[in-house]
């Protein structure tokens, strides 16, 4: 049997024009059984969103390969793309992203309309059960507005459950709740997982939640690991040092150049404001120094 | 499809709803726009029926012999040669001149009392009719009495020229004509053939002979005999001075629809605003959809519906709030006392026209920013800055 998600070698680089690249992700291989619930963790930047747009087909990768729930859709089209992220995967993101206008149960409902495939009677007696599943049956006919943030999360999981998809990708689920509220989320989550069976992908950087996960994924520049990796090395003291001289230094001669171009238009200043402004580089002049050599006496002392 | 386009019409309706000022200030300026085309529209056709009626009551004839000048110079009885033609039922000599009443130009008709019924059927507001040899008596048309205020038994002063000078006589008023005919006579005056020759020093001349057929559709034959008889004079068929008139009532309709357009331009670049603005501000609404699965096709429905209910209800309203226009038009002509008068003829096919055009102006403008919505990428949904 396939499984529902299989990245191979994956790589994603963004062309930001002039010359500038970001590799996003850094071939990728990554292999998630059906059933599984997996918690993808990694500092902001490190690619994870990307990673999640490219399971969940709304993105092209620049190379290698997608397969979710065996079917390629690394060279799909949009029109098919759309098929699969409504047949096979579910949404739930960070700001719930309902739709303003509509209430909770056409909210409910968008993907089934989408899809097309079953009648009105019974687009609404599904949403009606969804959103009963999360607990929300006596607010189906509220707009996201008259709701918290938690049940808006709850809607938001109901509409991605909607055409009982294989995959459920959640961008952090809980990243805009209350902690109580996002464990209650979580709880919800792990429950659905076990009792629908289905795949579950969460991006996070909180290791509690991702801790209530199966398995955990460490992301970092793009790259993909099984094991927390080492933590980045932080420059050493010397480079530290370095750098902080270096700023002085450049501070300095930028003050020169402007003491220079201050006499140059001496001439054209009225002699009070010329004087103003002399007197404050003149000051910072004296500070700049003063650190200079207190910097350099500390290396003498090093 | 149909659930799509259902659906789509209630995110279009609740995107309207939620932003209510916006959406009223777009739907004005669709309603500007065909407001100024049907009530434009819709004046022109009022005019185009005004004159065609008019001259048809005037003229009463098939054919028309005036000289060329338009001067009062065709002898008075060459009418009787003219009765002679085969196919001619009858000839009336008639005079017709521009007369100022007061600063009012009007139009003056000199005809033998005893022919007015051989060629229109008359009927009377009030008073009589004119009378042979009642050489001072004079009758109004009723539009025009009203508008200056002239009653029956009245004396009236009518001249050729600005404030009495030029030819001219004193009249006294003995009948108001409700209409000539079975449509409304509207302006103008009559008064005895003789005595509009003598009023302008013209005895025994005229400045037309109206002719009527025994067969409508001999006009032609027998207008090629009159030109052969009377090579000098003009002849012309009623038909032809329809046409021409009808021509430049096409340049005055053409002129009126351009004005319109201009501002309904002006009401398709704000739906074209109003729907970018909508896309701008839901681009992560627009990513969210498509990534539940929406396709371009369902993205492009929901903002060309917005742009259909905008353009549409413009439509509605623009179309009433036109022949609101064409009434305040009417009031304005009438309030400074000048001498037209504009029926408001409510026609479908204006109607029609005024809702067409604004519908399919709101789906041409809507649908750039509608594709552009269409292929906002899915990616957008997670972009959260």
């Amino acid at each position: 049997m396939s499984n529902p998600v299989e990245l191979r070698n994956t790589v994603k680089i963004y062309d930001l024009g002039g010359g500038v690249k970001i590799n996003a992700l850094r071939g990728i291989d990554l292999t998630i059984k059906k059933g599984e619930s997996v918690s993808i963790m990694g500092p902001s930047g490190c690619g994870k969103t990307t990673l999640l747009n490219m399971i969940g087909g709304l993105d092209h990768p620049t190379d290698g390969q997608v397969i979710v729930d065996g079917i390629d859709i690394t060279h799909m089209s949009e029109k098919k793309l759309a098929q699969i992220r409504r047949e096979k995967i579910g949404f739930i993101f960070q700001f719930f992203n309902l739709v303003p206008m509509l209430s909770a149960l056409e909210n409910v409902q968008l993907p089934m309309i989408f899809a097309g495939k079953l009648s009105d009677v019974e687009i609404k007696d599904k949403a009606v059960e969804l959103l009963r599943l999360v607990g929300l049956e006596q607010r189906m006919y509220h707009r996201p507005t008259q709701m918290s943030g938690g049940e808006q999360q709850r809607v938001a999981i109901a509409r991605a459950l909607a055409n009982e998809p294989s995959i459920i990708l959640a961008d952090e689920p809980t990243g805009n709740v209350d902690r109580e509220t996002g464990w209650k989320i979580l709880r919800l989550i792990q429950n659905l997982n076990e009792i629908l069976e289905q795949t579950y992908v969460i991006i996070t950087h909180d290791p509690h939640i991702a801790k209530t996960s199966e398995k955990i994924f460490y992301m970092v520049d793009g790259q993909i690991y099984e094991a927390p990796p080492r933590s980045a090395t932080t420059p050493s003291s010397h480079v530290l040092a370095e750098e902080r001289r270096q700023l002085m230094l450049a501070e300095l001669r930028w003050l020169k150049t402007s003491l220079v171009s201050l006499e140059k238009r001496k001439a054209k200043l009225n002699p009070e404001s010329y004087a103003q402004v002399k007197m404050g580089y003149a000051k910072q002049l004296e500070r700049l120094k003063e650190m200079i050599q207190e910097d350099h006496g500390k290396r003498r002392s090093i | 499809m149909f659930k799509t386009i259902r659906f789509a019409f209630t995110m279009a309706r609740r995107s309207i709803g939620r932003r209510k000022f916006r959406s009223a200030l777009t739907i004005l300026g669709v309603i500007i726009g065909i407001a100024a085309i049907v009530s434009l529209m819709t004046l022109g056709y009022g005019m185009r029926y005004q004159v065609e009626t008019t001259l048809n009551e005037m003229l009463g004839a098939g054919i028309i012999i005036s000289s060329i000048e338009g001067s009062i110079d065709i002898p008075e009885h060459v009418h009787e040669f003219v009765s002679q033609v085969p196919g001619v039922n009858a000839s009336v000599p008639i005079v017709m001149t521009w007369v100022y009443l007061g600063d009012q130009p009007t139009m003056v008709v000199g005809i033998d009392p005893t022919e007015v019924a051989g060629l229109y059927h008359v009927t009377y507001e009030d008073g009589r009719g004119l009378e042979s040899g009642g050489d001072d008596a004079i009758l109004f048309a009723s539009a025009t009495a009203n508008n200056l205020g002239i009653h029956v038994d009245d004396k009236v002063t009518i001249s050729t020229g600005l404030g009495g000078t030029g030819f001219g006589g004193t009249f006294k008023v003995v009948g108001i004509i409700r209409s000539l005919g079975t449509e409304q006579m509207n302006i103008g005056c009559f008064i005895t053939l003789e005595a509009a020759q003598e009023m302008l020093d013209k005895e025994d001349y005229v400045s037309a002979i109206m002719v009527r057929l025994d067969d409508p559709s001999q006009g032609e034959q027998v207008e090629a005999a009159l030109k052969n008889m009377f090579p000098d004079a003009q002849v012309i068929r009623q038909e032809e001075i329809m046409s021409q008139i009808g021509q430049i009532m096409d340049i005055i309709d053409g002129v009126l629809i351009g004005l319109g357009s201009i501002s309904l331009g002006v009401g398709a670049l704000g739906i074209m605003n109003t729907i970018m603005m909508s896309v701008h501000e839901r681009r992560r609404e627009i990513g969210m959809l498509k990534a539940v699965g929406a396709e371009r096709r369902h993205i492009l429905f929901i903002f060309l519906s917005e742009a259909f209910l905008i353009s549409f209800i413009g439509g509605v309203f623009g179309c009433i709030f036109g022949l609101f226009g064409v009434s305040i038009a009417q009031w304005f002509i009438t309030f400074l006392k000048i001498n037209i008068t504009i029926p408001l003829i409510i026609s479908p096919y204006i109607l029609g026209i005024g809702l067409t055009a604004a519908i399919s102006v709101g789906i041409v403008a809507g649908f750039f920013p509608s594709w552009t919505a269409a292929n906002i990428r899915p990616v957008e949904a997670l972009r959260y800055e």
